[in-house]
């Protein structure tokens, strides 16, 4: 059933009427800014706050001898509110200060006198796991973590992949072909920066935030403030974008904590330039060395795969992130014999976290170029190769997983067809493709309905809305369901003391689970309407059906009854009202006895599968790559709202577009980002953004899959820099081993192969 | 922080406020960029020049083209008389900042600022721009070479940048400013080039300017460059070997948007691309502006 419909918070988002937390004030509001450490390592001698907090206009000034001690952390808890002893990058928060405006508060944060001695930065990622590389965290054996983390010195996470007998066919195979690709680290850069406001009342505390995991946060509040769940309120009014960089706990324990000290509401919001330097969020650089063994007739027999990822100073989700990277550097393709070592090392930066679709697009732009270079080793035409070698349904993931309907080779062939012919272009332009695979996330998650008296009805849900409009889609579920319009529903939702649990939008996983979440709840309902409808029109309840809002005996339906008449009289029998979680379904069996450091990515639940081309033209002499046009493949389960999936596709291949030609955190020797700035880090504009042809492919539902409703926030920003890699080097006869692939990357590969123009 | 600011729409007050202390705000599109990015604090007292009608004029003269400091990058791009005579002006104002900067931004704000990657001083330099400077002392023209000394630093002291007058270009002329950046908008020069050459009956170049953008502390002419094409046939050879004078004579640095290496090589790329523009507009040829999305390779 498709149904058009019009997005609640739309309206409200082009008028400028909506409300986002750096539009909220409250009475007796006072503002908050971080002191942060400014130098990527160095011991803490002395804090000294006294210059601040003699500052005219400041009400408080908070360190880490005002918070309890307490370390954070998905997989490893390492992480404290506020540095202590030792800063390991330059956004760690040293202090926090509360005053009467941003500009007293952020003058005072730069007051506070830090003593510090220097100690030596480590930022070269290659030389990390060296015997005299400096230890970054000496008290790491101590730190709480995960029990299936692998650690070693600044290895702050190591997992492995093991599959059949690698050597063994590596030795056999008709050729091998190795190589390395490196990539630097990247920014989601949401429109909206940080924003945060706390507010006490008694031993409660609420917390406005522009996080895109509001239950996490209200966990991560609760543990840090030793306070219980239930004395922590986090809502996100409206969210300006988070592009996975806002998942995880974020900066509100240490507001809380500000406001308390302050004894007034505090809020917190952060300019661009704190925006780029303090989030404990950036796309991990990394560096992917992959060596594949093939037979004659363009089978891969083997390979190995060792990754090396920039953790940055403190584990975030990168543990778990890491291994996934390691499960997809396989990615859909037939490999019976695979070895992977994924290191995930810590440096003096900032650390890596969740950026849409973590460690995906990196690998997929490796990894599809690596294919490309060994089908021209095997005079085989690349799109051949893939067809050969692409899964299908049946086959065997990296740790034994079945794949259930594998639409790999559709999307590719889809992909060819919509792309037209490589052959015969104008010299300087190129073709290429790219494939690739993303799981589902099945979780906890939780909704209610309810019909009002007047028929109207209510979504309550913890379900967090990104801007992907997951949230704004779920009123078409509710509405298929119940037989009513997804008009009829309003949405209450992103806000802890209201919805169920839910995972926040991370993981392109809302649909899934917040969707099966609500259907639930609305199943209820209807049976509660369909009990009502029985008694009221005298007939067996098994007979009735649900059509445009009435309710009638299948065959009759000019005896009906309509829902608004038996909801104006349902307080008489029970409110209607459905609650839902249901059961997230069980992930694939896998056999992972072979494979250390085991985070739980080990099994990917309904991957989809997922195609790119690209054509562009590049300018010999510069070194300039324009994206001309870009095909976009992807099955994604059913596809709920049309437009909104066009949508997410499209903004997803310009993100790839950013990562694949412009987009790079600089750093200087020192480690401390050299671009942090809408002016000097290149985010595509406007003006960049190619033709988009965005095809999806709905497969027939089959009963055999747990669900049928699949993400497609994250994939589609996997493939595109893959896509253009192969197409610059289809362009230019040269490959371009380092992301971005920017004019002097591309210029640089040009002048040392010699095919570079003169001027 | 600005605690102080006044917006006189009489250029004598202006004059005075500048006198007693007042900064100069034109467009703002670098000093409050600047404030945001907490690189320098906007000035205590500020003196906007934006009700001062006379500066907003672009007058074309029988010989002459007078073109007030408070002209807007768009208003500049758009003008028709600018598009034909002074295309590399035209080039450059149509390819500066995006279009929320040019509609705001304004020449005398590209001039005063003196950045070395200033878009439209190099086409102003090969233009042979000169340019107003009222004080309470009085009026005075200067070259732009006397104006911009340093990167950021001029020599207008408290004095008002009025207004930019260019001569009108006589006989076979053409002019071209090509910038290389990695987007399509919102750019900062890596290097940028600005060419204007005229030729004689013969279709000889009888006078040449060259200016190069981002590879030096200011924007400035290449006089080995010059050199190399005067008296020539504007054929391949002398066009390369003025492109690679003007690379020799750059001092070209390594920062965040590229290596010295890269803008060395670059230089040359981009002089050669401005120096063939020109020329093709000098023989007739009409070139669209602006002449930067003309590429070889890229459509």
């Amino acid at each position: 059933m498709r149904v058009s419909f019009r997005r609640q918070d739309g309206l409200g988002k082009v008028t400028g009427d909506a409300r986002y937390v750096a539009d909220l004030s409250v009475a007796g509001m006072l503002h908050g800014a971080f002191r942060a450490a400014g130098t990527s390592h160095a011991r803490i001698l002395g804090v000294d706050t006294t210059p601040a907090l003699e500052f005219p206009g400041v009400h408080a000034v908070i360190t880490a001898d005002d918070v309890p001690e307490h370390r954070h952390g998905a997989f490893v808890r390492d992480r404290a509110l506020f540095a202590r002893d030792v800063v390991r990058w330059e956004g760690e928060v040293i202090a926090a200060v509360a005053a009467e405006s941003p500009q007293i508060a952020r003058a005072a944060a730069q007051r506070i006198k830090v003593d510090v001695e220097p100690l030596p930065p480590v930022i070269d990622l290659a030389a990390t796991g060296l015997p005299d590389t400096t230890l970054i965290h000496e008290g790491w054996p101590e730190y709480e973590a995960h029990d299936d983390v692998v650690r070693h010195g600044n290895v702050a996470s190591r997992s492995t992949i093991v599959k059949g007998d690698v050597e063994k066919a590596m030795a056999q195979a008709g050729l091998v072909v190795t190589d390395r690709f490196v990539a630097d680290g990247s920014h989601a850069v949401p429109i909206e920066p940080r924003a945060m406001l706390a507010e006490w009342h008694a031993d409660r505390v609420t917390i406005w935030s522009s996080t895109q995991v509001p239950f996490a946060v209200r966990t991560g509040v609760a543990e840090a403030l030793g306070l219980r769940e239930n004395q922590v309120r986090v809502v996100v009014p409206h969210l300006g974008g988070g592009f996975g960089a806002k998942c995880e706990l974020g900066f509100e324990p240490q507001l809380a904590a500000l406001a308390r000290a302050s004894r007034r509401p505090v809020r917190m919001v952060f300019d661009r330039r704190e925006e780029f330097l303090l989030p404990d969020h950036r796309r991990e650089r990394m560096i992917v060395s992959l060596e594949t063994g093939v037979s004659e007739e363009g089978a891969i027999v083997a390979r190995k795969v060792h990754l090396l990822i920039d953790n940055g100073a403190y584990s975030m989700d990168e543990p778990g992130l890491g291994q996934l990277a390691g499960m997809l550097s396989a990615g859909p393709y037939r490999i019976p014999h695979l070895e992977v070592q994924v290191d995930v090392v810590y440096t003096t930066t900032q650390p890596s976290g969740s950026v849409r679709a973590p460690t995906a697009p990196t690998v997929c732009w490796a990894v599809e170029q690596h294919h490309d270079v060994i089908a021209q080793r095997l005079a085989l035409d690349p799109i051949e190769f893939r067809r050969r070698n692409l899964v299908r349904t049946g086959d065997l993931g990296p740790t034994g997983q079945r794949y259930e309907q594998a639409a790999a080779l559709e999307t590719l062939d889809r992909a060819v067809e919509l792309m037209g012919p490589v052959a015969d272009l104008p010299p300087g332009q190129g073709i290429g493709f790219a494939c690739g695979m993303w799981p589902s996330f099945p979780a906890a998650s939780g909704a209610f309905v309810m019909i009002h008296a007047d028929g109207s009805g209510v979504i309550i849900t913890g379900a967090q809305e990104c801007g992907s409009g997951a949230v704004m889609a779920l009123p078409l579920l509710a509405a298929e369901v119940l037989g009513m319009a997804p008009d009829d529903f309003r949405v209450v939702y992103q806000d802890t003391d209201a919805g169920p649990y839910d995972p926040g939008s991370s993981g392109s996983q809302t649909t899934l689970n917040n969707g099966r979440a609500v259907a639930a709840a609305a199943q209820e309902v209807r049976e509660q309407l369909l009990d009502l409808a029985a008694e009221a029109l005298e007939a067996r309840r098994d007979d009735l059906v649900i059509v445009d809002g009435s309710i009638y005996v299948r065959g009759t339906p000019h005896i009906s009854v309509t829902i608004r008449q038996l909801a104006a009289e349902a307080g008489s029998s029970g409110l209607l009202i459905g609650r839902g979680s249901g059961h997230p379904g069980a992930l694939p069996a896998v056999d992972a006895t072979r494979c250390t450091g085991r985070l739980g990515l080990e099994s990917l639940a309904s991957p989809s599968f997922f195609a790119h081309a690209a054509k562009v033209a590049v300018d010999t002499s510069t070194g300039i790559v324009r994206v001309l046009r870009v095909v976009a493949v992807h099955e994604a389960g059913r596809i709920l709202n049309p437009s909104g999936a066009q949508g997410q596709v499209c903004g997803g291949v310009v993100m790839g577009i950013g990562q694949a030609l412009t987009e790079s955190i600089r750093l200087s020797e020192e480690g401390t980002q050299l671009n942090p700035s809408l002016l000097t880090y290149k985010l595509p504009t406007a003006a960049d953004v190619p033709a988009v042809t965005v095809d999806l492919l709905e497969l027939p539902a089959s009963a055999d899959l747990p669900v049928t409703l699949k993400g497609l926030g994250e994939p589609p920003c996997i493939p595109t820099p893959g896509a253009i890699a192969n197409a610059i080097a289809a362009a230019i006869g040269v490959r371009i081993h380092h992301l971005p692939m920017s004019p002097e990357h591309v210029w640089s590969a040009l002048a040392e192969s010699g095919r570079g123009a003169a001027r | 922080m600005t605690a102080r600011y006044v917006a006189p729409a009489d250029v004598t007050e202006v004059i005075a406020a500048l006198a007693a202390g007042y900064r100069p705000i034109a467009g703002g599109t670098d000093l409050v960029v600047r404030a945001r990015q907490t690189r320098a604090e906007l000035p205590e007292a500020l003196v906007w020049l934006g009700r001062v009608e006379t500066l907003r004029r672009i007058a074309v003269g029988e010989r002459d083209i007078s073109i007030g400091a408070m002209a807007t990058h768009r208003q500049i791009a758009q003008h028709a008389r600018i598009r034909t005579l002074w295309t590399a002006l035209a080039d450059a104002a149509s390819i500066i900042g995006s279009p929320a900067t040019r509609a705001t931004g304004t020449i005398g704000g590209n001039v005063a600022n003196a950045s070395p990657a200033a878009d439209l001083v190099a086409p102003l330099l090969c233009l042979d721009a000169r340019v107003e400077l009222r004080s309470e002392d009085g009026a005075r023209q200067v070259g732009l070479d006397e104006l911009i000394v340093g990167p950021g630093r001029t020599t207008l002291g408290e004095a008002l940048l009025g207004e930019i007058r260019m001569p009108q270009p006589v006989g076979r002329f053409g002019s071209a400013y090509v910038r290389l950046g990695q987007r399509r908008q919102m750019e900062i020069a890596i290097v940028g080039a600005a060419a204007a050459l005229t030729l004689d009956e013969g279709g000889r170049v009888s006078h040449a300017r060259v200016a190069l953008t981002a590879v030096a502390p200011t924007v400035r002419r290449s006089s080995g460059a010059e050199a190399a094409l005067i008296g020539s046939d504007g054929s391949d050879g002398p066009l390369a070997e003025a492109a690679s004078r003007a690379a020799a004579e750059a001092q070209p640095i390594s920062d965040v948007r590229a290596s010295d290496r890269y803008r060395a090589a670059m230089t040359a790329v981009i002089v050669q691309r401005a120096l063939e523009t020109a020329l093709a507009r000098a023989r007739g040829v009409a070139v669209p502006i602006p002449a930067s999305d003309l590429m070889p390779g890229v459509v």
